[in-house]
């Protein structure tokens, strides 16, 4: 792109008179001076001072020259790009419409109304410009910044920075970074000089900490009849042409279509019966990104995922100028294209082309100045175009049912032409008014005025704060958000306001239901009527074919392959086969046959008669004579088959088979030679091989309907990558020898590459030899070199030398022909020297690189350059520049029902597997301005690639280990993993996330920004689980632990696990107790307390939940497009619905009773004594001290008396006792005697008695 | 959501359809295979070939109907990893291994498998082939550094015990390529092994090919590898695998098997010529890759970066021909054919040749990790 806006500059010209050129000329005459250079005039002043130093400037030197390097990539813009997408972006009333519309009308004298959808310009020889402006809504901007190559982005310097900018920015960021522009607008609002420069000084500076610093910000300072000053203007227009722009990385691995144009196709019968089925559409666009590739799925934000039905390109609606010699445009190449807002010159579809005719532009503008003329003008012209049109292409568009297509056209031209001139025209003034972005700028300015006054107020004050502020850049940041909230709670009545101007407008209903609803329905039914028209075109879309088949029948071959390329017809193989398409070869083939017959009746004969003998030479001419005739050879194999069928017949059943697979090769094979255009046959027509293996089959074998069979032979062959040997190669002949002889080193080399004539060369450049040899050996050289065919000169050499015949007389000659010869090596030797010298001096990797890459990017032109489009859009896919019809089958029926041009739609083409879902790794950190952190398990809006969809991340963050460890919540202020389930995109994508995409909400939208890492079908998340057991017998180091399992078979699975304690004891689990269940034995370090708790440390394997919802935003009804809600969080959902946690109790703040404090106990002061009083007290003290010491010791000797008389006393009594013992013995025994003596006695007495 | 799948019939070409579905993320369908045999339904190696592919992909989903004439595939990304593999014998390892070859540099690890079976047999291109051509190839396309392809043990056909180890490095993406002079033959290696027979069958072998190609080039070196005790396989056999190195790094080859035990013997002597007569056809087609890699060459040049790449090839085989057309359904990319006919008189080299060419599809590997 950049290379080709190149201009040559302007040559500094030499001065050829004057002073300065005297002073030249008397340099130059004085002699060689001026040609040394200061290096060799004066080395000392150059000679190394420090070492050291040289080596630090040499180092700095190659780190600035290194620093520059970008990685080189291979140049594949086309030669023709296409438009630059310029994105004019900011919040509402910024003054977004006023801005394009005053530069298309710089660029084209053309007056916009409306900016409805994309509006294409050519701005320049080699530009053209794509404006679209973004809606004030997050799914828009995310949208669009994927697909802008250049935003324009305004800012109500009266304001400042809104929310919206930074959110832009931020989206930009992630998604590949394009040039970006500020534009502050409002500057008129500031009466104060001073306050002007410092507020553009101010955003300025914030602008460059977002951008990059001296990035570019343009100042629009007033407005003149509602529009920008034309300077201005022109001036933006000038930076905008001559910018370069850089490419993104995801833009040019993917193919994208900016749709400007939509059509319903889909059959109105179907539509009636059911409103709500799925619609085929049409949209159009250029091309942009990359090749593109047919049959393809697209992406649409805000709708899904479809498979594209068909690609065609058309011709260039909005060409760039043919002739480029021109200074500048004249008034008919300055082109607009805007479909959608009803602007665009020609509209061409698949078959016809639709020219608007909105009369002279410069007439145009002197009639009327108003912006929306132009639609109605251009409306009524189309009108009676199309008329004029359908009338003249009654042919190509209505074949078959004439009465009612004219039918239809009647009524569409009686619907159309006086409802729009009636009730447009007059009411349209006033609407116009009210609704165009101009007009109501022009009339709300007062009230903005109004506004403005207060804001610039509130600016000042704002000014004077940011002036106290200024130090702390990130403090400031917060600040100045702060104030922009408060400033927006601020001007609430006026927005109010607002919100009141357009309650009344759809009070209003009839007349002002705002221009650009209107527009879209405009366009709706213009698209209608095109589509009514256009579907029996449609419908027998064969007219064109049949028109090129009649081309091509007088053409040749290849263009016959197109054809049926054009036809989408699979070329029929084994799984490919098509049945008709076999017929239709077929029938091609009679053709063949009949014109031909009379050669291949000739080759027949040839062919049965010899086979080997044939060779590849001999066969060659003769296809080249006939051309394109691959068929006579089938017939001939098949007659041949047929012949060796009945050999087989008499031979045996199966020997047929043997041969077989290499027949079939052989005869392949020569057919292939056969074929001028193997193209046709690798991806053209059936191949005919069916044919004869079909014959076969039945022949020789079953009686089976014949091409079934024939297929599943073929179908279900053997699949074996090897090439079998051709039989008609008899290697044991000379002829077949010799005919691959020169593929050896041995062989004959071609003539550059000749080893002799190499030398030869050599010798001519080096070889001083000759000059030395002139003389004698002259002759002998020469005549080698004649003989191998040496080079021109030498020839002259010889051819002089034979004219003259004596060399040795004719001395001058031969000295002129020397010095001759002596200068041009001197002139060669020069060349290579001053080659190698600047190849090899500089040539480092890098430019080694580079080199290479821009070989292969002119390969890239030039291979495919010469070749047609339709036939290059095969090869290459669809290249960028083109414009491009792609229709998609079954959208939904809301698509078309809500269609809103405001909103951009856009086709990315998905590369791949990117239509498959996933599980997607990506690197994640939550964006420092989102005021909160994010919950795992929360849902969340994610723009990834082309998509916008919701989905449930994990986050997780990775252990030293390699362990992904599940986090609750986002870490505050560092990047974490997260694992979605979503659609696969490439690795090294940028993405970003929202929390909602429905309304404005206060605070900073972006949640979180991050970059995918990897894609996987499976995830290694884990959660940490720890599981409690407690001791219930405990042995020394070992003990029983149970409530931590529940059988012994999951004991079983933790066997061996170490296990530790709360205090810290760490332990091992041994085996599993039988009772209880789930009780193990365990062993620790230590001896365990009944108290302590055991705990096992396990990891838990977590799913992502797979939820993938698209964003479908595009699918509601106008109006409504901003609030689309998708799946709520957790929280929101009990927020809504009432619902709330039932705490637990202890868990709770409950009122704590203050305790009342308890009094303390007196304390009284000690006496405070007189000095004699003192002396007295302590004397008294003294004597008492004295006197108690007295009493002590005095009670130690009575206690000590009283212990020994206790003493005493108790021996005199045991001895008293011990008396009174004796005597009590003494006495007692005494009894005893005289009672025994009594017994004795009476017994003694009664016996005598007896 | 899921993207497109294709419908195919019959089990031809059955190993192209999955690995470009595998490639290109689409699903397959393959209906009525071999369901009017008398044996319907997949047989022995293409399960294996299956559970192959699941081995070496995460997240694939296979399903087969009760008798087998319905496969239905939905890829997986391609994981690679270390992979052992007990091939079925009744197809060699190269069919398993020429799957890989096209696999291998897409996958998330760098893939190191062990392929066990047959090593060689008649129908596929054998281990020792593949090592002495794929390899240099894939060298051409960058990727260079760690491609191996060993033979641990040698098995010959019906019963197989052979083993081979290949590993395969990762790329990001493939370079395209622009070869379209093959340039002249400089030397002819070649390898003559033998299991399980007399170590002089290999030398028979050296001796008759040698007879023939000596007429064209003196420097011929085809070395015997005679295979014993445990690395010599189940079956007994030998074969001569014929190389030619051209002076630009092309590498044609051709070999040539003895009939697997039980059928009809064939002398070393026969088999040597036969296989020198088989080199000479491959130099006659020429072209800058052999007939057994055209398809391989095509596949990377298809699957590289959005840049031109050309390649001169020899007559196109029927199997590369079937692939040129599965690639066009996968990925839409259609090469752009010419032929070149021989220039009549000026140089004896054979055949016609044909330039492919084409722009590659973009293609970067989704399955590596970025860290």
């Amino acid at each position: 792109m950049e290379g080709k806006e190149r201009k040559e500059q302007k040559k500094h010209q030499h001065k050829h008179s004057g002073p300065k050129a005297q002073k030249k000329n008397k340099k130059k005459q004085s002699g060689q001076e001026p040609e040394q250079d200061a290096r060799k005039r004066n080395p000392k002043a150059f000679a190394v001072q420090s070492a050291v130093r040289m080596a630090r400037t040499f180092h700095r030197t190659q780190d600035i020259k290194t620093r520059k390097h970008h990685i080189p990539l291979v140049d594949r813009a086309p030669l023709e790009p296409p438009p630059i997408v310029v994105v004019v972006v900011g919040p509402p009333k910024v003054g977004k419409s006023t801005l394009i519309r005053c530069l298309v009308k710089n660029y084209t004298r053309q007056k916009l109304g409306d900016i409805c959808g994309p509006v294409t310009i050519v701005s320049g020889k080699k530009r053209r410009l794509t404006f679209i402006e973004c809606p004030n809504d997050i799914n828009s901007m995310i949208d669009v910044a994927k697909v802008a190559d250049l935003v324009l982005m305004l800012i109500d310097a009266s304001f400042g920075f809104e929310m919206e900018t930074f959110e832009f920015l931020n989206i930009c960021q992630v998604h590949g970074f394009p040039r970006i522009m500020g534009v502050l607008t409002h500057l008129d609002s500031f009466k104060n000089s001073k306050a002007l420069n410092k507020t553009k000084k101010r955003l300025k500076h914030r602008f460059w900490t977002e951008v990059y610093q001296g990035a570019k910000l343009f100042y629009l300072s007033g407005m003149v009849y509602g529009e920008y000053q034309l300077r201005e203007v022109k001036n933006l227009g000038r930076f905008i042409s001559v910018m370069k722009f850089r490419q993104l990385v995801w833009q040019t691995s993917h193919p994208y279509v900016l749709a400007d144009r939509m059509e319903d196709l889909t059959n109105p019968e179907d539509v009636r019966q059911d409103p709500k089925c799925d619609r085929t559409v049409c949209l159009y666009g250029y091309l942009r990104g990359t090749f593109l590739k047919n049959k393809g799925q697209v992406h649409i934000p805000g709708v899904g995922d479809f498979g594209v039905g068909d690609v065609s390109f058309l011709p260039d609606p909005c060409p760039l100028p043919a002739t480029q010699k021109k200074r500048a445009l004249n008034e008919k190449e300055r082109m607009i294209y805007a479909p959608m807002a009803g602007v665009g010159g020609v509209v061409y579809d698949k078959d016809a082309v639709y020219i608007d005719m909105p009369g002279g532009h410069a007439k145009q503008l002197q009639e009327e100045m108003r912006p929306t003329t132009e639609l109605v003008q251009s409306l009524i012209g189309t009108h009676a175009t199309l008329d004029a049109k359908m009338a003249a292409s009654k042919v190509s568009l209505f074949t078959d049912r004439e009465a009612l297509t004219q039918e239809e056209v009647e009524v569409s031209g009686a619907k159309q032409g006086p409802t729009e001139s009636q009730v447009w025209d007059p009411e349209a003034k006033r609407q116009r008014r009210k609704a165009i972005f101009a007009g109501q700028d022009e009339e709300k300015d007062d009230e903005d005025e109004g506004e403005d006054s207060d804001d610039d107020d509130g600016e000042e004050e704002e000014d004077e704060d940011e002036e106290e502020e200024e130090e702390d850049e990130d403090s400031e940041e917060e600040e100045e958000e702060e104030e922009e909230e408060g400033d927006k709670n601020e001007s609430g009545p006026p927005l109010v306001k607002k919100s009141e101007d357009v309650e009344k407008e759809e009070v209003k209903e009839a007349d002002v239901p705002s221009v650009k609803r209107q527009k879209v329905e405009e366009v709706k039914r213009k698209a209608e009527k095109e589509v009514v028209a256009e579907v029996p075109a449609f419908a027998d879309s064969d007219d064109e074919l049949e028109k090129s088949e009649a081309e091509e029948e007088s053409g040749e071959e290849e263009s016959e392959d197109e054809e049926e390329q054009v036809k989408g017809k699979v070329p029929a193989d084994s799984g490919h086969c098509s049945e008709e398409e076999g017929a239709e070869e077929e029938e091609e083939d009679d053709d063949d046959e009949e014109e031909e017959e009379g050669e291949s009746g000739d080759e027949e004969e040839d062919e049965d008669s010899e086979m080997e003998e044939e060779t590849s030479n001999a066969e060659v001419p003769q296809k080249k004579a006939k051309g394109p005739k691959v068929t006579t050879q089938q017939h001939e194999e098949e007659e041949e088959e047929e012949e060796e069928e009945l050999s087989y017949d008499t031979e045996g059943a199966l020997r047929w088979k043997q041969g077989l697979a290499q027949k079939a090769a052989e005869a392949f094979l020569r057919r292939q030679q056969a074929t001028p255009n193997l193209r046709k046959l690798v991806y053209g027509t059936v191949a005919e091989e069916d044919g004869e293996l079909e014959e076969e089959e039945v022949g020789g074998l079953f009686k089976v309907s014949r091409p079934e069979k024939g297929k599943r032979l073929r179908a279900d062959a053997m699949d074996c990558s090897r090439f079998e040997l051709d039989a008609s190669h008899d290697w044991d002949q000379e002829e077949m020898l010799a005919s691959i002889k020169d593929c050896f080193v041995t062989g004959k080399w071609e003539g550059d590459k000749d080893a002799a004539t190499l030398l030869k060369e050599d010798d001519e450049l080096y070889g001083d030899f000759e000059d030395l040899e002139t003389g004698e050996v002259h002759q002998g050289e020469s005549g080698a070199a004649g003989a191998e065919g040496g080079s021109d000169e030498d020839d002259d050499g010889n051819r002089d030398e034979d004219e003259e015949e004596k060399p040795q007389v004719k001395f001058d000659d031969q000295e002129i022909q020397k010095n001759k010869r002596l200068e041009k090596k001197r002139k060669m030797k020069e060349r290579f020297n001053s080659a190698y010298d600047d190849g090899d001096g500089d040539a480092t990797y890098f430019d080694d690189l580079k080199d290479e890459m821009k070989k292969q990017a002119d390969l890239n032109r030039a291979e495919f350059e010469n070749v047609d489009d339709e036939t290059r859009v095969q090869y290459e896919g669809f290249r960028p520049g083109m414009y491009v019809r792609m229709e998609i089958p079954s959208l939904p029926c809301e698509f078309v029902t809500n269609f809103d041009p405001h909103y951009p739609i856009i086709l990315g083409s998905l590369g791949g597997s990117e239509g498959n879902v996933g599980y997607v790794q990506m690197r994640l950190k939550k964006h420092r301005w989102h005021g909160k952190i994010l919950k795992t398990r929360d849902p969340l809006i994610v723009s990834m690639g082309w998509r916008r969809f919701q989905t449930i991340p994990l986050y997780y963050i990775e252990d030293h280990n390699g362990r992904q460890r599940l986090l609750k919540y986002t870490p505050e202020h560092m990047h974490c993993g997260a694992t979605i389930w979503g659609p696969i995109t490439p690795q090294g994508t940028g993405f970003l996330a929202v929390q909602s995409v429905a309304g404005t909400k206060a605070g900073f939208r972006i949640a979180a920004t991050g970059v995918v890492l990897d894609l996987d079908k499976s995830v290694t998340i884990v959660k940490k689980l720890k599981l409690i057991g407690y001791p219930y017998k405990i042995f020394k180091n070992t003990s029983f632990i149970q409530g931590m399992f529940n059988t012994v078979l999951e004991v079983a699975k933790f066997e061996g696990a170490s296990i530790r304690t709360v205090s810290g004891i760490k332990g091992q689990i041994k085996k599993a107790l039988r009772t209880p269940a789930g009780a193990f034995r365990a062993s620790f370090e230590d001896r365990l307390l009944m108290s302590d708790i055991v705990f096992l440390r396990s990891w838990y394997p977590v799913t992502v939940p797979q939820l993938y919802n698209p964003v479908t935003s595009m699918l509601l009804p106008p109006g409504e497009k901003d609030s689309w809600a998708g799946m709520r969080t957790l929280g929101q959902l009990k927020f809504d619905t009432g619902v709330r946690n039932k705490p637990n109790k202890d868990s709770l703040y409950k009122q704590q009773q203050a305790k009342g404090k308890t009094p303390r106990d007196l304390v009284r002061p000690a006496v405070i004594r007189e000095p004699h009083e003192r002396q007295v007290a302590q004397l008294l003290h003294a004597l008492g001290t004295v006197y108690g010491t007295k009493r002590k010791v005095a009670r130690t000797e009575m206690r000590a008396k009283h212990k020994d008389f206790l003493k005493q006393k108790e021996q005199q009594e045991e001895e008293k006792q011990k008396r009174l013992k004796e005597e009590k013995k003494k006495l007692y025994r005494i009894m005893g005697q005289k009672e025994g003596k009594k017994l004795k006695s009476s017994l003694k007495g009664r016996a005598k008695d007896d | 959501m899921a993207s497109q799948g294709m419908t195919y019939e019959g089990c031809n070409f059955f190993r192209q359809r999955l690995i470009l579905a595998t490639l290109s993320g689409k699903r397959v369908k393959i209906r009525n295979i071999r369901s009017r045999d008398d044996n319907p339904g997949l047989r022995d190696f293409e399960a294996s070939f299956i559970r192959l592919l699941d081995k070496i992909t995460n997240g694939s989903q296979i399903e087969i109907n009760q008798t087998g004439t319905v496969l239905f595939y939905q890829p997986g990304l391609l994981y690679g990893g270390s992979v052992e593999h007990d091939c079925n014998t009744q197809r060699s390892v190269g069919y398993y291994l020429e799957a890989l070859l096209m696999l291998a540099p897409f996958m998330k690890n760098s893939l190191k498998a062990v392929l066990k079976g047959v090593t060689n047999d008649q129908n596929d291109p054998s281990v020792d082939l593949l090592k002495a051509t794929a390899v240099p190839l894939m060298k051409k396309f960058g990727i260079d550094v760690g491609v191996e392809i060993k033979v641990t043990k040698r098995g010959m056909a019906p019963g197989g015990g052979g083993e081979v180890l290949f590993t395969c490095p990762v790329r990001r993406t493939i370079r395209p390529i622009q070869i379209s002079d093959p340039g002249k033959i400089k030397r002819i290696r070649g390898t003559a092994y033998s299991v399980r027979v007399s170590p002089q069958m290999a030398n028979r072998i050296v001796d008759s090919a040698r007879s023939i190609l000596n007429k064209f080039i003196p420097d011929i070196y085809i070395y015997t590898d005679h295979m014993k005790g445990a690395n010599s396989g189940k079956s007994p056999g030998f074969g001569l695998t014929l190389v030619a190195e051209t002076l630009n790094g092309t590498f044609l080859a051709a070999e040539m098997v003895s009939p697997p035990q039980g059928q009809e013997p064939m002398l070393p002597e026969d088999l040597g010529k036969a296989c020198a007569k088989q080199l000479l056809e491959e130099v006659y087609r020429g072209g800058c890759v052999d007939s057994n890699n055209q398809s391989l060459a095509l596949l990377y040049m298809m699957l590289g970066q959005q840049d031109v790449s050309k390649i001169m090839l020899g007559p196109l085989s029927p199997y590369t021909i079937e692939f040129l057309r599965h690639i066009r359904d996968f990925f839409q990319i259609m090469f752009k054919i010419e032929t070149k006919a021989p220039v009549e008189d000026e140089e004896r080299k054979g055949g016609e040749k044909v330039l492919m060419t084409c722009v590659g599809s973009g293609y970067t590997n989704i399955s590596k990790t970025t860290k």
